[in-house]
């Protein structure tokens, strides 16, 4: 299976059609394309040996192209609650700056997270979490909450845990967490000053590495398919994701995808999707319904599963 | 007194104060308070779960009257009045307050500093005028600060107290029943203040 490299190509609207039949010829796909007046963001995955072809078409049109670590991870920022405590700085502008390097983000505001004893997550919000791919805690100023008391909001929680505070702590010391980054507190302005950029620009960089763990984790025992793959072939055979006006009507995950479509309706069509294979995509993946919503989740299961990988 | 003269924020941890110092900084810029405060102390306490602030406020005027902000004329012949306006800030107020009682349609503004009503009645009205209050900056504090601590105290420390007399207003909150001892040690704060705060 050829190794996919992510990258986002920022460029003028005029001509990039180009880019996109090169992507197709050399079986790269587009995973999210954002056209805003005359500027197009296109995030596309490219085959790693076809990256200096891709570059030079790139170069040609005058656009940029920069490496996008977190492409095809979905990521759910939790703020304690969606209070204006923490809305809509800082819990936003971590979400914000998480797009840079292409990533999904969901803000998910908990119906009780606030304070210190009182705190509470609920089952739903826990399973809600847990479709994603990594969870971003945003916490407070007070040390003393992020270590003894809110920890007890990742109960329940098997994705990787990243959580930002105002004190400068170490990762060891936040029980539960997988990482945790200082000088993202609560704030009332936007975070734009020097230390406050570097805070976020370190919070991207774990991330990133978390992704990269996952994605080494996973190709010990690769999934059955990829979803980029599963993505292409639902944007072909099933039309009506064209009229889906959310941001992201297929959202990548790094092992499945979210489609943006009701369940009720279109469930049953997405397991008989057929891959040239001969294969069914209720073969190689758990359709479910989504907590989000109304949507459709797929989870890919892994070869072992299945016995083959296509 | 100066704005802000005084401005002390404690807690046990010296970092911690500085971000609440910052968001307390924002909050009084956004609601533009800090030409009301005089001295303000906040305590954090995290471990019991406690947040109190004294505050103590400088003179804010009085009420606003049309006279105050505005030069008013008669035009019995045209039968319209004619108000130029010399403080500018209130003309949201003074509109609305306008508008009210004339229409929308009998009331135009030729340009930013000249508001024109036609009335039948043009001595009258401006006799009624010149004293209609238009706006009192003591209601709106009143309504701003309460927003204010509601904003600058930690989210779930939602068992509240305040106190607003005069020039000076108390706020204690936690998460837990509030202890009277609390609430009085907020009092010595302003206390404290009120001499001078420590410097």
């Amino acid at each position: 299976m050829a190794v996919l490299r992510p990258y986002l190509y920022t460029g003028g609207v005029h001509k990039h059609g180009l880019l996109i039949e090169l992507l197709e010829d050399v079986g790269g796909y587009i995973i999210q394309k954002v056209v805003t007046g005359t500027e197009v963001n296109l995030i596309m995955l490219i085959p790693e040996k076809d990256v200096p072809v891709v570059k030079k078409q790139s170069d040609e049109l005058l656009g940029m192209m920069v490496e996008a670590p977190l492409t095809g991870v979905e990521i759910a920022v939790v703020s304690p609650t969606l209070a204006s405590h923490h809305l809509p700085h800082s819990a936003c502008d971590v979400a914000e700056y998480l797009r840079h390097p292409g990533a999904n983000t969901n803000m998910i505001g908990l119906a009780r997270g606030m304070g210190r004893r009182v705190s509470l997550s609920m089952d739903y919000e826990r399973k809600l979490i847990n479709e994603h791919d990594i969870a971003v805690f945003t916490f407070g100023s007070f040390s003393d909450c992020i270590i003894n008391k809110k920890p007890k909001l990742f109960e329940g929680i098997e994705i990787p845990i990243v959580v930002t505070g105002g004190p400068d702590l170490k990762t060891e010391e936040v029980p539960g967490a997988d990482l945790y980054v200082g000088n993202i507190g609560r704030t009332s302005h936007r975070l734009r000053k020097t230390e406050e950029v570097n805070a976020l620009d370190k919070l991207n960089e774990g991330i990133g590495k978390i992704a990269d763990n996952i994605r080494k984790q996973q190709a010990k025992d690769p999934l059955a398919v990829l979803p980029a793959r599963v993505m292409k072939e639902i944007e072909n055979q099933v039309s009506e994701i064209r009229t889906v006006l959310s941001p992201a009507p297929l959202t990548l995950q790094l092992n499945g995808l979210r489609v943006k479509l009701p369940y009720d309706e279109f469930h049953e069509r997405l397991e008989k999707l057929e891959f040239d294979e001969g294969v069914t995509l209720s073969e190689l993946a758990d359709i479910s319904k989504s907590k989000m919503k109304n949507y459709i989740l797929i989870k890919i299961k892994s070869k072992s599963d299945v016995g083959f990988s296509i | 007194m100066d704005s802000l003269e005084v401005f002390d924020v404690e807690s046990a941890i010296v970092s911690e104060q500085e971000f609440y110092r910052k968001i307390i900084e924002d909050n009084l810029a956004s609601l533009k308070l800090a030409p009301a405060i005089g001295r303000i102390k906040v305590v954090l306490r995290p471990e019991d779960s406690l947040f109190q602030m004294a505050i103590l406020l400088r003179d804010v005027g009085t009420r606003v009257t049309t006279i105050d902000i505005a030069d008013m004329e008669a035009k019995p012949v045209a039968r319209e009045i004619i108000i130029s306006i010399k403080k500018e800030q209130y003309i949201p107020e003074l509109l609305g307050k306008l508008w009210e009682r004339y229409g929308k349609a009998n009331i135009s503004q030729p340009d930013r500093w000249t508001v024109a009503i036609s009335t039948d009645k043009p001595e009258q009205e401006v006799a009624f005028l010149k004293d209609m209050m238009v706006a009192d900056p003591r209601h709106r504090l009143h309504e701003n600060l309460v927003d204010f601590a509601i904003r600058v105290t930690p989210e779930g420390f939602r068992v509240r107290y305040h106190l607003y007399k005069g020039n000076q207003f108390i706020f204690v909150a936690s998460e837990e029943a509030l202890k009277h001892r609390w609430i009085e040690e907020a009092g010595a704060m302003l206390e404290e203040l009120t001499k001078g705060g420590k410097k």
